[in-house]
């Protein structure tokens, strides 16, 4: 039980819905109950229970919505909103950071939700369960090299998705 | 390769604590040098740890009764096999 709160959380941002959330960690507990066996005592118990966890809303879920999983999220600028939030506010070095606050958690959820999956999940491991790039991928079965670039590049489509709500919110003038 | 591009291309490795001491060392020397350098250094340790808060939601409280039956009906499903 000692992990639920996570995989709930993570299973969240993967299904985008309470009520498949608690069916993939539901399942993910029964199978792991099952797989003790296979489970070397002493190993990485978090990165076990993920992997399953990922399996399960892989094998429940990709087949369900039938499309491509790989999905590209063009090109993007590094330090996308350091920059566009920089343009609002001049020359102020500090402005950015504080610039930070004006974001909610459910602006923060909604970004990390939009991202598509091949991006998201290696940014919700990272970010939000604080996995080291070995332990994702592993998770993920991926190589690293792939984790490296998938989160790169997925960090920085969030950051065009806060930047993007911000505009709608009107909290910022667009800046094209 | 400028220190400036040298920093912001191993930002993310930087804050996820996956370079070695000595490549981190010298990102560090080119941010005590460099304004621009540190305060976009600042922004994404900010931000990184706001979506660690923000990205977490509370799991319904039945949550753990339902897994605690579910594991104990499996484990009582395992006894009557035997």
């Amino acid at each position: 039980m000692q992990y639920a709160p996570q995989l709930y959380s993570a299973a969240l941002r993967m299904t985008r819905n309470p009520a498949d959330a608690e069916d993939v960690v539901q399942e993910t507990f029964l199978k792991a109950y099952r797989a003790y066996d296979s489970f070397t005592e002493g190993t990485n118990l978090k990165a076990w229970l993920y992997r399953i966890l990922t399996n399960t809303y892989i094998n429940k879920y990709r087949k369900k919505q039938r499309r491509p999983s790989e999905v590209e999220l063009g090109e993007l600028q590094d330090l996308y909103l350091f920059k566009r939030l920089g343009e609002q506010s001049g020359a102020q070095v500090s402005a950015e950071s504080q610039a930070l606050d004006m974001f909610v958690d459910e602006d923060i959820i909604e970004a990390i939700e939009s991202l598509p999956e091949n991006f998201r999940l290696p940014v919700l491991y990272a970010d939000v369960d604080g996995f080291s790039y070995k332990e994702i991928a592993e998770i993920l079965d991926i190589p690293i090299g792939t984790v490296m670039s998938r989160l790169h590049r997925g960090r920085k489509g969030l950051q065009r998705k806060l930047w993007n709500l911000a505009v709608e919110h009107g909290l910022v003038e667009p800046s094209e | 390769m400028s220190g400036c591009e040298n920093a912001v291309d191993y930002v993310y490795q930087y804050l996820d604590d996956e370079l070695t001491y000595a490549h981190k060392t010298r990102i560090k020397w080119h941010l005590k040098r460099c304004g621009h350098c540190m305060s976009a250094f600042q922004f994404e340790t900010s931000l990184k740890g706001k979506i660690a808060e923000g990205g977490k939601s509370a799991p319904p409280a039945e949550l753990f009764d339902t897994l605690r039956a579910l594991i104990e009906q499996e484990r009582n499903k395992g006894d009557s096999d035997c």
